[in-house]
């Protein structure tokens, strides 16, 4: 474009344009056109996004001088090895078993929801129910937390209802239990998990409804025509069908709890997760060389964990 | 390649620090360069846009033509590390991180004479451990405050006189045990809280600073959290979750700031604060000159500034904070008044230990235990190892 | 007994009358085509077979149960779908294996049941495939087998052939007949393909608009319409209308005469002017147009074409000119 605003005589030309001649050009040489509409994406990912990937890498093989807190450029594991003191193995357990748990309750609740909505819902409900999912998305995630730190809080409208039902016992019992109770909701393990699920759930019904809208009707019909009983043709056809969609929510919430700092800050018992300790090693400890490793964790279960998701076959279906 | 890369950044850094290490503190201020940055504490630098009766900016900026800006930090941690990536004149920190940055060389001496209201500062404060290393000033005190023990006036109809209400499972005044009612400081250096109780309680440990501890003092104040931890549902790390917690959570005790009480008590929620018989923690912030400071002209005026301005006296207010300046109490600078200093703890300036980094060349003891290892073990007592 | 029974069955979708009122009995063993153009409720009847639609009236009967309350798993009937509905995760083996494999049966007995019903359809030894790697002819057989392997009493077939091009389709109507006399289990099959209804089926019942127009032998339906609509759909017949036919023959009401037995002629009842030419290869389709009918006659290639615009005469054998019956449907 901007060749031809600089160069008006040339475009100007009476029978072979600039422009023409390019075009002819381009045209008798498909790679170079290629080659031209290629490079800005493919250095944008090599250098912005791979490049502070490697930069990252790197500086999880420095270290830190634990007292002045200046980065030490020498490699080392010793950093790796600090992963696995006590203390900070806890961390990645905690935030794997949560992001686990998290992922297979948003699963078990998104299914059936993004089920209806795919072959159910038409029109105005439709529509209705799109922006039901959505909305919770628009709304600013902050506000959205706190808001369910009201919610849980013991004096807060949960506790108020579990009152206004006479259930305050039942609510007192599951606060009682040991490991998922707390001395409220809000600063339960429970707590961080439902407000783990209600923020990332969209993410997870999302998915599912496109991989399921995508299952023609004649599959299922044809399974129960075969002699499948409904939950048989859920165990052998809809559910393998829908899994790339599954596969592909539960990368989202499954990772999204992996690098999640704000939800176990806000809710939940000041136990910390992985995001949070790349949050304080980084950005206040300024020990970016921990930061770096710990952040390195959820892109190592990541791959791992989609690796194995490609071995049992999850994405035969696509 | 890689390796190639490690050592020229290796040698770059190595430079950087011997050239920090050359820099002479000023002998005279010149013409101000017309900029300022600080880090600083939220809420430190008013220039009346919260409420227009704190402005202690705006008179420098027309006296001076230094323009400020300020980049808030929340914690001491954040602090060193925004020092440490550079860029910033000032900062106002707080003991826990100034000697990290000193024995870092991020900081560099400055020449009190170049000051004139020097002579102002609070003599206790003039040679404090946690800016004067090795006969050199590092900075100028700027503000100090105790660790108060905030408390629910209605669970607790008498003050409570010992830390132990947060430390210790305890049946309260209404009948019910502080278990899940009560609150800690989600950072390392409150385990210097629990060493200052032991220091009252078991004295046989021999703890004389609750910063200096050895193997064994330091085994026993993780003892004492680990059992703290039980009676913790949730450690509070910003002030306005606090807050919220002491409305919404039925919390009843807490180490807290004097600003949380007067913003809880403003809303009416029935809390007041007390120093107990153990004493307390304290912090005790100093404006401290990065070593590589582009604007020092600006930013010796600024220190200046600091003390002979309003700045003292309305900020002790707006923060529920000692100035150190003693003058500003009463001397009519700024809003504050004698008994307002009093009541934010210039009465118990004796019991409060100030927040320092712990170090492993301590001067009570033969080694202490180190700040790196207060870092990461408390985040295993608040996991519950 | 009959294989499949409908006893005045409706199925309405609101105000939408997919199937109105069909009264209809399918033979054991006999091979039935279901004739229509498309939402003329056909296929609906297919799917109240399945089960994957319930009557909102009427009876249907499955070698005389009632299955009105069966669940398409219940019911002793396999279909092979239009679009053929093979499992994409699964291999082809699996897919044929399916319902052997829900009916609880040991691996490998159904691997073997499988691979042998492949090789009835001729794909042995593509048991190993994803259905993606297979073309629309062998998709098609994969899901016969399919439906086969389960050994139906009645096998259903939704314009199995309908994505399938000429020649492949020629092929397969010819080996589906085989395969029907072979087995000699019930097929009933729904196509809108008339050429195909014919060519296939023992029995065809012609649909429109939900209900069944007339049903017989392919003979029946196509030298033998009984209303306009089937000579029109079926065979594309000349339909002479009640007013021509008065004047022609004396009769009140519609005929029907093939194009085939129209014959140019220099004298003859019907005058007409020629609209249009078109070359088929052995004969030639020439339009006309005659007392504001539209007509169509197929000449052999030694006669004399005319031209378009010339003013011909129309004739025919009387026995060729077929009366029917006014009106919609065929009295049974």
């Amino acid at each position: 474009m901007t060749m031809v605003q600089t160069t008006p005589s040339a475009q100007a030309a009476p029978s072979e344009g600039v422009l023409t001649r390019i075009s002819d050009t381009l045209w008798r040489r498909p790679t170079l056109l290629l080659l031209i509409l290629l490079t800005p994406p493919a250095l944008w990912l090599g250098i912005i996004y791979l490049g502070s990937l490697f930069a990252l890498l790197l500086q999880s093989f420095f270290s830190i001088d634990h007292f002045t807190g200046l980065i030490n450029h020498e490699f080392t594991l010793a950093t790796y090895a600090e992963l696995f003191t006590p203390a900070n193995f806890d961390i990645i357990r905690r935030t794997v078993g949560m992001a686990a748990l998290v992922t297979v309750a948003s699963a078990v609740i998104a299914f059936p929801i993004a089920y209806y909505a795919a072959r159910y819902a038409k029109g105005a409900w439709r529509a209705l129910f799109y922006l039901g999912i959505m909305m919770p998305l628009w709304s600013s995630y902050l506000v959205k937390v706190y808001a369910w730190k009201l919610i849980l809080a013991k004096e807060g409208i949960l506790t108020w209802i579990f009152e206004g039902l006479h259930l305050t016992w039942l609510l007192d019992a599951y606060l009682a239990l040991p490991v998922i109770g707390g001395n409220s909701l809000s600063v339960s393990p429970t707590g961080t998990f439902l407000v783990f699920v209600y923020v990332w759930l969209p993410y997870m019904v999302l998915p599912i409804q496109a991989a399921l809208e995508r299952v023609p009707t004649s599959m299922l019909e044809a399974s129960g025509d075969l002699g499948a009983k409904p939950a048989q043709t859920f165990r052998h056809v809809l559910l393998p069908l829908a899994l790339p969609g599954v596969i592909a929510g539960s990368i989202f919430t499954f990772s999204l709890t992996l690098g999640d700092y704000i939800i176990p800050q806000i809710i939940g018992t000041s136990r910390l997760f992985i995001g949070q300790a790349v949050y304080q090693h980084q950005g206040i400890a300024g020990n970016i060389p921990l930061a770096a490793a710990f952040a390195v964790v959820p892109i190592v279960i990541m791959g791992v964990y989609l690796w194995t998701a490609k071995r049992m076959g999850a994405f035969d279906a696509l | 390649m890689t390796n190639r890369f490690i050592t020229a950044a290796v040698s770059a850094i190595t430079a950087a620090s011997l050239a920090t290490s050359a820099v002479a503190q000023m002998t005279e201020i010149g013409e101000g360069e017309g900029a300022l940055s600080i880090v600083a504490w939220a809420g430190y630098i008013e220039r009346g846009e919260t409420d227009a009766a704190f402005d202690w900016v705006t008179k420098f900026e027309e006296a001076t033509s230094c323009k400020v800006s300020v980049k808030t930090a929340n914690t001491s941690d954040e602090m060193v590390a925004l020092m440490n990536e550079g860029g910033f004149d000032l900062v106002t920190a707080s003991g826990d991180a100034s000697l990290r940055m000193i024995a870092g060389k991020r900081v560099q001496p400055i020449n009190v004479g170049l000051i004139p209201s020097w002579s102002t500062v609070d003599d206790r404060l003039k040679e404090a451990p946690w800016h004067y290393v090795n006969g050199e000033h590092y900075g100028t005190p700027y503000m100090w405050g105790p660790n108060v023990l905030m408390y629910n006036t209605e669970a607790f109809p008498e003050a409570p006189t010992s830390w132990n209400v947060v430390f210790e499972e305890t049946t309260l005044a209404d009948g019910s045990s502080n278990k899940g009612r009560v609150q800690a400081y989600d950072g390392p250096i409150h385990i210097a809280d629990a060493a200052n109780y032991l220091m009252a309680h078991q004295p046989e440990l021999g703890i004389t600073d609750p910063y200096e501890l050895t193997a064994e003092q330091y085994a026993a104040a993780l003892d004492l959290l680990r059992g703290q931890r039980e009676l913790v549902s949730r450690y509070w790390h910003d002030a306005f979750i606090q807050i919220d917690d002491f409305k919404n959570e039925g919390m009843v005790a807490s180490g807290s700031w004097p600003f949380q009480v007067n913003l809880l008590q403003a809303d009416g929620v029935p809390v007041a604060s007390v120093i107990p018989e153990e004493g307390a923690t304290g912090w005790a912030d100093t404006t401290m000159l990065h070593a590589e400071a582009e604007h020092p002209n600006c930013a010796y005026m600024w220190m200046e500034h600091t003390l002979s301005s309003n700045l003292q006296s309305d900020l002790s207010v707006w923060f529920g904070a000692v100035p150190s300046v003693p003058a500003a109490c009463s001397d009519g600078s700024g809003m504050q008044t004698q008994e307002g200093c009093d009541a934010n703890g210039l009465a118990q300036f004796d019991k409060i230990k100030f927040w320092k980094t712990p170090v492993a060349n301590c001067e009570s003891q033969d080694e202490c235990v180190p700040y790196y290892r207060w870092v990461s073990d408390y985040i295993g007592v608040i996991g519950g190892r | 007994m009959p294989a499949v029974s409908f006893d005045h069955v409706s199925r309405h979708f609101g105000a939408v009358k997919a199937v109105d009122d069909v009264i209809l009995d399918i033979a054991e063993g006999e091979f039935f085509a279901m004739l229509g153009p498309s939402g003329s409720g056909k296929t609906t009847c297919l799917r109240l077979i399945a089960g994957f639609e319930r009557p909102t009236g009427g009876d249907i009967r499955i070698f005389g149960e009632p299955v009105a309350d069966l669940p398409p798993y219940k019911r002793q009937v396999n279909t092979v779908f239009q679009d053929y509905a093979l499992f994409p995760h699964l291999n082809v083996r699996d897919n044929v294996a399916y319902g052997l494999m829900i009916a609880g049966r040991g691996k490998r007995e159904r691997h073997a049941e499988a691979e042998a019903a492949l090789e009835m359809v001729r794909l042995g030894g593509y048991g190993s495939r994803k259905p993606s790697e297979l073309s629309g002819g062998q998709r098609q057989r994969v899901a016969l087998a399919r439906a086969l392997v389960n050994k139906p009493r009645v096998l259903l077939l939704d314009e199995p052939l309908g994505a399938l091009d000429l020649k492949l389709r020629e092929q397969m109507q010819e080996e589906l007949k085989t395969l029907q006399r072979q087995l000699g289990i019930t097929f009933v099959f729904v196509t809108h393909d008339q050429g195909e209804a014919l060519s296939m089926a023992d029995r065809v019942a012609v649909f429109n608009e939900g209900k069944i127009i007339q049903v017989g032998s392919p003979e029946d339906i196509y030298f033998r319409p009984e209303v306009p609509f089937v000579a029109d759909f079926v065979g594309s017949s000349n339909v002479l209308p009640e007013a021509l036919v008065a004047r022609l023959t004396g009769e009140t009401c519609p005929a029907a005469i093939r194009p085939e037995r129209l014959r140019l002629a220099s004298e003859g009842p019907l005058k007409a002017r020629v609209t249009g030419l078109s070359f088929l290869g052995l004969s030639t389709r020439v339009s006309f147009e005659a007392e504001g009918t539209r007509l169509t006659a197929l000449l052999p290639q030694d006669v004399a074409r005319p031209r378009e615009g010339d003013e011909v005469a129309l004739s025919w054998a009387a026995e060729d000119l077929h009366l029917m019956r006014a009106g919609q449907r065929a009295g049974a």
